[in-house]
């Protein structure tokens, strides 16, 4: 991490991992993982817990695995979304 | 219902509104965030709302404004004792709340002696003491605000660096109200707050609208 960079909450990272599905439509863990910024195994764990949480669902078509939002992942992103602008109004971040 | 306290009573009704909405969306967003600048800033609103609307009700009670009921001492006192203790209150958690926003987690100890401090003050008189110390915080508020914008603030950011600044304006003008006992001014003022609370309004809103697309 550079230094004066601050560290991404949980709720950031789950924000950024989200966004890129919902990019891509059917998304592939490479692009994720390129469009959120993380390790292969701490992204493993982000999807599994957002897979297990209902907000994403995973496709397996023999080798490829791609993931996609479920209606309660577009309301929870939109929710999200519309939290990040109301605290940036305060100073805050996600 | 002399038209003033038409005018007073349906600026602070619409205000106390807005002022309940902003704290709900705080409250609802602090869900999600979890942060005690969040809920700092739930509190102080819903306070104002409770405090603007106590205010509305010395209005349509009284058929006169806050200003020119002064000569009805007994229930000025009783009433605007209840609105300018909350709204101390509320601008001291907002307060409290904006400057952990600018200085981190270093204020969190502070925060209960602060909130002490409130209810202390509350137990002064009211009247022009009240409106001043307001008035200093919510020129704290502002600085902070002005601080926070910045350091890299938005367009977000400068709505509510508005709003709060359309407040403190307002609260000096119903300083100088309560001084001269001047009706006129008092309108003024409360006028000048109503439109800090439509910007904060437009927030609100705005930040719906952004976060759906």
């Amino acid at each position: 991490m550079a230094q004066g960079e601050k560290q991404r909450s949980v709720l950031r990272i789950n924000l950024d991992i989200l966004n890129a599905v919902q990019d891509m439509g059917d998304a592939k863990p490479t692009h994720i993982l390129y469009k959120a910024n993380l390790s292969h195994e701490r992204l493993t764990r982000y999807l599994e817990d957002l897979t297990t949480k209902g907000l994403i669902v995973v496709n397996q078509e023999g080798e490829n695995r791609t993931y996609r939002l479920t209606p309660k992942g577009v309301s929870f992103l939109i929710e999200m979304r519309r939290a990040e602008s109301f605290v940036q109004g305060f100073g805050l971040a996600i | 219902m002399p038209a003033p306290a038409v005018i007073t009573f349906s600026l602070n009704i619409l205000s106390a509104i807005v002022a309940l909405l902003t704290s709900y969306y705080a409250y609802r967003f602090n869900r999600i965030v979890d942060n005690s600048v969040l809920r700092a800033i739930s509190v102080g609103f819903m306070l104002l709302g409770v405090g603007l609307i106590a205010d509305a009700g010395t209005s349509l009670v009284s058929g006169k404004t806050l200003v020119e009921s002064f000569a009805d001492r007994i229930l000025i006192l009783l009433v605007s004792f209840t609105y300018l203790t909350v709204q101390m209150a509320a601008y001291l958690v907002i307060a409290v709340g904006y400057a952990m926003a600018a200085y981190g987690k270093r204020l969190d100890r502070a925060y209960p002696v602060a909130l002490a401090g409130a209810a202390a003050v509350g137990l002064y008189r009211f009247s022009i003491l009240s409106y001043f110390v307001a008035l200093i915080l919510l020129a704290f508020v502002v600085f902070q605000g002005l601080l926070i914008h910045s350091r890299g603030g938005n367009r977000f950011s400068a709505i509510v660096l508005l709003a709060f600044s359309l407040i403190l304006v307002a609260h000096v003008v119903l300083l100088l109200s309560v001084l001269t006992l001047g009706s006129g001014l008092f309108l003024v003022g409360t006028a000048v707050q109503f439109f800090g609370f439509v910007s904060l309004l437009a927030f609100v809103v705005r930040s719906e609208i952004v976060g759906a697309r």
